[in-house]
C-alpha cells in the first residue's frame, strides 16, 4: 500500500512540488473562506436554512437590484465589444509610432486608479462638464444637463475603465492569426462581407468570448464606479452587498447576497471557458 | 481596395482614433484639473496654479497612506512573485494531471468580485484570530497580485526553452542553481512586466482592502475616497497627476527593459 | 572497470510514459575514445536514451555506467557528460566566453584557470575574435560551435550530441561534419551523436546503433550497416534499395534459390525451404546490360530517369508491379525511357531477410 503510493509519487512529475506553496497558501486564503461564506448563507440559528435567500428573493426590491447589475453589465459589455474590436483591429494592423501610441493609449489607463477615473468622470459628466457643453454645442440638446448620476453616466465610466480588458484579448488573438488567410480568402472569391462573418470573425471569436467574459465579469462586480458615479439611489448587488456590510452590518442579507453575486460571477466564468473549449473542439 | 474594404478600414480607424480620446479623457482632466487655479472644478480652468499641490505636502493622513499602499504592494508583489513563479514553473514545466484547473484556481480571484472576496477573506482572519491590520492587508494583497504574476509568468513560461536549463544541468548546475543562473535572468523582462502590474493591481485596489483598514492605517485608494467625499477639491487631482506620472515613468521602463508589446500580453 | 564492461554501459534501459514503451530493455556500450551514433526516426526512442545517460530523464529500469561505475542514481550535473542541444540552448543572456565559461563557473572551478580555458577553447572552434559577442547574432554554424566549446570546456567524460546539425542547412552541414569530428578526434572525447539523418550517421561514425520502436535493430560499422543490414528496417532506414518478395526454395553449398513472381534469384544464404523472404539489392550494385556469369539477372523496361547531378537514378519495372531503382554514375548510352534493358547482379550483393508480409 505504501509501495504503491510511493511509487504513484516518484512516477508523478516531481516538478509539480513547486506548485504546493501557490496552492496552499491560495486555498487556505482565499478558497476555504470563500467556501466559508458560501456556506455562512445558508446557516441560520438552528443550522442549514434557505431562509436568507428565501427573504432575499422574495424582495422585489433586491430582484430589481439583479436586474440592474445585470443589464448595466450587458450594456457595458456590448458597448466595450462594438468599440473594442475595432480598435484591436487597428492596433493588430498598426505598426510603428502609431502602435506605441495605441497601446499606451490602452495601457496607461490601465494603471490608473479606479478611484482617479471616477473623480474624472465625475467632473466631465457634470452639468456644466465638457460633455454637457459639447452635446448643447452640437444642437443635440436645448440645455445642458446632468450625466452624473444617471444610468448613462455609470455605463460610459464603466465602459472607459473595463476596455483595455476588451481590447488586449482580442488584439492578442488577433496578432496570430495570419494577414495571408484574409488573402486567401479573397483569391478564393470571397466578398468583404463573407469574409467578415466567415473568416475574420470566427478567428477572432476566442479573443472575443474571453474578453467579453473578463468585461462582463468585472462589470457585475464593480463597486467603486457606482457608488462614485450614481450614488445610493442606484443599488447594484456589488453595492448592495458594500452597504449591507460597511452601513447596515447585517451579514446574513451580506453573504446571501455576496453568494448571489458570487454565483453569478462563477457562471460567467464557467459559461466563457465552456464555450471556448467548445470553440477549440469543432476545430 | 473595393470602396467596402476602403470604408471598413476608415471605420476602423476612425473608431480606434476616438477609443484613444476616450480612454484618455479622465486623466487628461485630471492633469488640466490639478493645475487649475479654481477651488471648483471647471474646464477649461479660469487660471493656472500650482497651490493644490502645495498642499499635498501638509494633507493629513496622506503620506501614511501612501507609506503603507507601497509597503503592502511591494511586499505583496513580492511573494506572489515568489509562489506564482514556482507555481508557474510547475504548471508551464510540469506533466501531471490537473494543470488547468490549478492554473484556473490561481487566475481566479481576477475574475470574483473583489467586495465578496473582501468580505469572505475578512471572515476567515477573523475566525483565524489575526487582528492586526497591517499584515491582514498584506496577506489579502497577495490574493490580488497572485493572478496577474501567474498569468504573465505562465505564458511567458510556456514561450522559455527549458533546454536552457537542461543545459546548464549538464554543465555542473544544480537544478535550483539552473533556474537561478539561466531562467531567471531570461525572464527578467516577464518578472517585471508581472510584478509591475501586480504592483500597481494592489496600489488600486478598493474593494478588498475597505475591510481590513481602520482609522489608523488605511491604503491610497481609500484615504483618497474619503478626500473626495469629504473634501471634493483638486488636491484630490494633484494627487492623481503625480500617480499618473508615476505610471508613465514605470511604462517608459517598461518600454525599454521590455518592450511594450509584451505589456500587452497579459 | 567490471570484466567486459564498455567505457559507457548501458544495461536493460527501460521507459515509458503514461504507459507507452519507449525503450524496451536495450543494451549499448561505447568504448573509449569511440564515436557513435544512435540512428533511427523520430519516436524510435534515440533522444530518449540520450536524456537518460545524461540524467535528464530517469529510467524505469536498468543500469547506466560510465568509466566503471554507476551513474544512473546521480544528479545530471554530477555526471560528467557534456551535451551539445539541439538547437543548441545558448544563453542568450551571456556573451559568448561567458557561455563557454558556464559551466567553469558554475563547477567553482579556480577563477585563474576560468579565462586560459576559455581562450583555449574558443580558439579551438576558431571563434576568438566572438569572445565578446552577444549570442543572439551568431550564424548557425558559430552557435554550434559556441556550442561545442561549451560542452566540451568543462571536460566531461562523455560528450552527447542531440541533432547537432539540423538547424544547418545542407552545404554547411557537410562542412561542420567533417570538421567537428576532427576536432573531436583530436580532443579524444567518447562521443555519441544521436541523428536521423543516415548519411551523417555514417559520416561521422566509428559505430552506428540503428533504432527502431525502443529497441537497437543493428550496432555495427557504417559500411557492415550499409552492406550487410540485418534487419528489414536496417536495410529501409540507411540507404535505398530495391526490395522483391519471394518464398525460399532449395538450397544448397550455402546458396539459396528464391522464387519471385518475376523469376529465379540466387544468394548467399540459407532458409527454411517455402518461407516468405524478402530480397533486396543496394541500386549501386546493379548492373545495366553486363555480361556477368553466376550471377542474377532479369529483363526489365526503362519507365523514369531522373538525374541527379553526381549520380542518375534509374526506374525500371519488371512484370505487372515490381519495380527496380538502379543507380549508375552517367546515364547510359543507347537506353531511353520506355527500352528494356537486362539487369544484374552478383549472388553476394543479393541480401535476404524473412519476410513477414509487410513492406517498410
Amino acid at each position: 500500500m505504501i509501495a504503491a503510493l510511493k511509487n504513484r509519487l516518484a512516477r508523478m512529475d516531481r516538478i509539480a512540488i513547486l506548485a504546493v506553496p501557490a496552492l496552499v497558501y491560495m486555498i487556505a486564503i482565499f478558497a476555504i473562506p470563500v467556501a466559508g461564506l458560501l456556506l455562512r448563507s445558508f446557516s441560520g440559528p438552528d443550522g442549514f436554512t434557505l431562509a436568507g435567500y428565501v427573504s432575499f428573493l422574495g424582495d422585489a426590491f433586491n430582484w430589481r437590484v439583479i436586474g440592474n447589475t445585470l443589464r448595466v453589465a450587458a450594456i457595458t459589455t456590448l458597448i466595450c465589444l462594438a468599440i473594442g474590436y475595432p480598435t484591436a483591429v487597428a492596433l493588430s494592423r498598426a505598426r510603428g509610432f502609431v502602435q506605441v501610441a495605441l497601446l499606451v493609449a490602452i495601457i496607461l489607463p490601465l494603471s490608473v486608479g479606479v478611484v482617479v477615473k471616477a473623480f474624472a468622470w465625475q467632473i466631465v459628466l457634470r452639468r456644466d462638464g465638457i460633455v454637457a457643453n459639447i452635446l448643447v454645442g452640437l444642437g443635440v440638446w436645448d440645455t445642458p444637463q446632468l450625466l452624473l448620476f444617471t444610468e448613462t453616466g455609470l455605463v460610459v465610466g464603466a465602459a472607459n475603465l473595463f476596455l483595455p480588458f476588451m481590447i488586449l484579448p482580442i488584439y492578442s488573438v488577433l496578432k496570430l492569426v495570419d494577414p495571408n488567410i484574409q488573402d486567401a480568402a479573397a483569391t478564393l472569391g470571397a466578398s468583404p462581407v463573407y469574409r467578415f462573418f466567415k473568416v475574420a470573425l470566427p478567428l477572432a471569436m476566442p479573443g472575443i468570448v474571453s474578453g467579453s467574459s473578463i468585461v462582463f465579469s468585472l462589470a457585475v462586480s464593480m463597486y467603486v464606479i457606482p457608488s462614485l458615479l450614481i450614488g445610493d439611489r442606484f443599488q447594484t448587488l456589488a453595492t448592495l452587498v458594500g452597504r449591507s456590510f460597511l452601513l447596515m452590518r447585517n451579514e446574513q442579507l451580506g453573504a446571501v447576497t455576496a453568494s448571489v453575486l458570487l454565483a453569478l460571477a462563477l457562471a460567467i466564468v464557467a459559461f466563457s471557458s465552456w464555450a471556448v473549449r467548445r470553440k477549440g473542439d469543432s476545430r | 481596395m473595393t470602396l467596402a474594404e476602403r470604408s471598413a478600414t476608415a471605420v476602423v480607424w476612425t473608431i480606434a482614433g476616438a477609443v484613444t480620446v476616450f480612454l484618455l479623457t479622465p486623466l487628461v482632466v485630471t492633469v488640466i484639473v490639478s493645475f487649475g487655479s479654481s477651488a471648483i472644478f471647471t474646464l477649461p480652468p479660469p487660471g493656472w496654479s500650482m497651490r493644490w499641490y502645495e498642499r499635498l505636502a501638509n494633507l493629513r493622513g496622506l503620506s501614511s497612506a501612501l507609506a503603507v499602499s507601497f509597503q503592502v504592494g511591494l511586499l505583496a508583489t513580492a511573494a506572489s512573485l515568489l509562489l506564482g513563479g514556482m507555481a508557474s514553473i510547475a504548471l508551464a514545466r510540469g506533466r501531471f494531471a490537473g494543470r488547468e484547473t490549478i492554473l484556473a484556481f490561481l487566475t481566479s480571484p481576477l475574475m470574483l468580485p473583489g467586495l465578496v472576496l473582501g468580505i469572505a477573506l475578512l471572515q476567515g482572519m477573523r475566525f483565524a484570530g489575526l487582528r492586526d491590520v497591517w499584515t491582514s492587508l498584506v496577506i489579502a494583497h497577495v490574493i490580488i497580485t497572485m493572478p496577474y504574476v501567474v498569468r504573465t509568468l505562465y505564458s511567458a513560461l510556456t514561450l522559455f526553452d527549458f533546454s536552457l536549463v537542461d543545459a546548464a544541468r549538464t554543465l555542473g548546475c544544480s537544478y535550483p542553481a539552473a533556474i537561478g543562473r539561466v531562467l531567471l535572468p531570461n525572464l527578467a523582462p516577464a518578472f517585471v512586466t508581472s510584478g509591475i502590474f501586480a504592483f500597481l493591481a494592489s496600489m488600486d485596489n478598493y474593494a478588498i482592502s475597505i475591510f481590513f483598514t481602520n482609522a489608523w492605517t488605511k491604503t491610497l485608494p481609500i484615504q483618497m475616497l474619503n478626500y473626495v467625499e469629504e473634501q471634493p477639491d483638486p488636491t484630490i487631482a494633484a494627487i492623481s497627476s503625480l500617480l499618473i506620472g508615476l505610471v508613465l515613468v514605470l511604462l517608459l521602463i517598461c518600454e525599454r527593459v521590455v518592450g511594450l508589446r509584451r505589456l500587452a500580453e497579459i | 572497470m567490471r570484466e567486459g564492461e564498455a567505457f559507457l554501459d548501458i544495461r536493460g534501459a527501460e521507459k515509458s510514459f503514461a504507459g507507452n514503451r519507449v525503450l524496451g530493455g536495450v543494451d549499448f556500450g561505447v568504448n573509449r575514445g569511440e564515436f557513435v551514433s544512435l540512428l533511427g526516426p523520430s519516436g524510435c526512442g534515440k533522444t530518449t536514451l540520450l536524456r537518460i545517460v545524461a540524467g535528464l530523464l530517469d529510467a524505469d529500469r536498468g543500469s547506466v555506467r560510465l568509466a566503471g561505475s554507476e551513474i544512473g542514481n546521480l544528479p545530471t550535473h554530477k555526471r560528467g557528460v557534456g551535451v551539445v542541444f539541439q538547437n543548441y540552448a545558448l544563453f542568450p543572456h551571456l556573451s559568448v566566453a561567458d557561455n563557454v565559461a558556464f559551466g567553469l563557473r558554475a563547477q567553482r572551478r579556480p577563477q585563474a584557470d576560468i579565462a586560459p580555458t576559455v581562450a583555449k577553447f574558443l580558439d579551438l572552434v576558431h571563434l576568438t575574435e566572438m569572445a565578446a559577442r552577444p549570442v543572439r547574432g551568431l550564424s548557425g554554424g558559430q552557435q554550434q560551435r559556441v556550442a561545442v566549446a561549451r560542452a566540451l570546456a568543462v571536460a566531461p567524460k562523455l560528450l552527447l550530441l542531440d541533432e547537432p546539425f539540423s538547424a544547418l542547412d545542407r552545404k554547411l552541414r557537410e562542412t561542420m561534419q567533417i570538421e567537428l569530428k576532427r576536432l573531436l578526434r583530436d580532443v579524444g572525447i567518447t562521443t555519441v551523436l544521436v541523428t536521423h539523418d543516415q548519411e551523417e550517421a555514417l559520416v561521422m561514425s566509428d559505430r552506428v546503433a540503428v533504432m527502431s520502436r525502443g529497441a537497437i535493430e543493428q550496432f555495427d560499422r557504417p559500411d557492415a550497416i550499409y552492406l550487410r543490414p540485418k534487419t528489414p528496417f536496417a536495410l529501409g532506414f540507411v540507404g535505398h534499395s530495391t526490395r522483391i518478395v519471394g518464398k525460399a526454395g532449395a538450397s544448397s553449398d550455402g546458396t539459396l534459390a528464391i522464387e519471385t513472381p518475376v523469376g529465379r534469384f540466387f544468394a548467399a544464404a540459407s532458409f527454411m525451404g517455402g518461407a516468405p523472404v524478402l530480397l533486396a539489392i543496394r541500386p549501386e550494385r546493379i548492373r545495366i546490360n553486363a555480361a556477368d556469369a553466376d550471377a542474377n539477372s532479369l529483363d526489365a523496361k526503362l519507365t523514369e530517369l531522373v538525374f541527379q547531378g553526381s549520380k542518375v537514378h534509374l526506374h525500371f519495372t519488371a512484370g505487372d508491379a515490381q519495380t527496380l531503382l538502379v543507380e549508375a554514375a552517367q546515364i547510359p548510352p543507347n537506353l531511353a525511357v520506355g527500352d528494356t534493358a537486362r539487369l544484374s547482379w552478383s549472388y553476394s550483393d543479393t541480401l535476404i531477410f524473412p519476410h513477414d508480409g509487410t513492406l517498410q
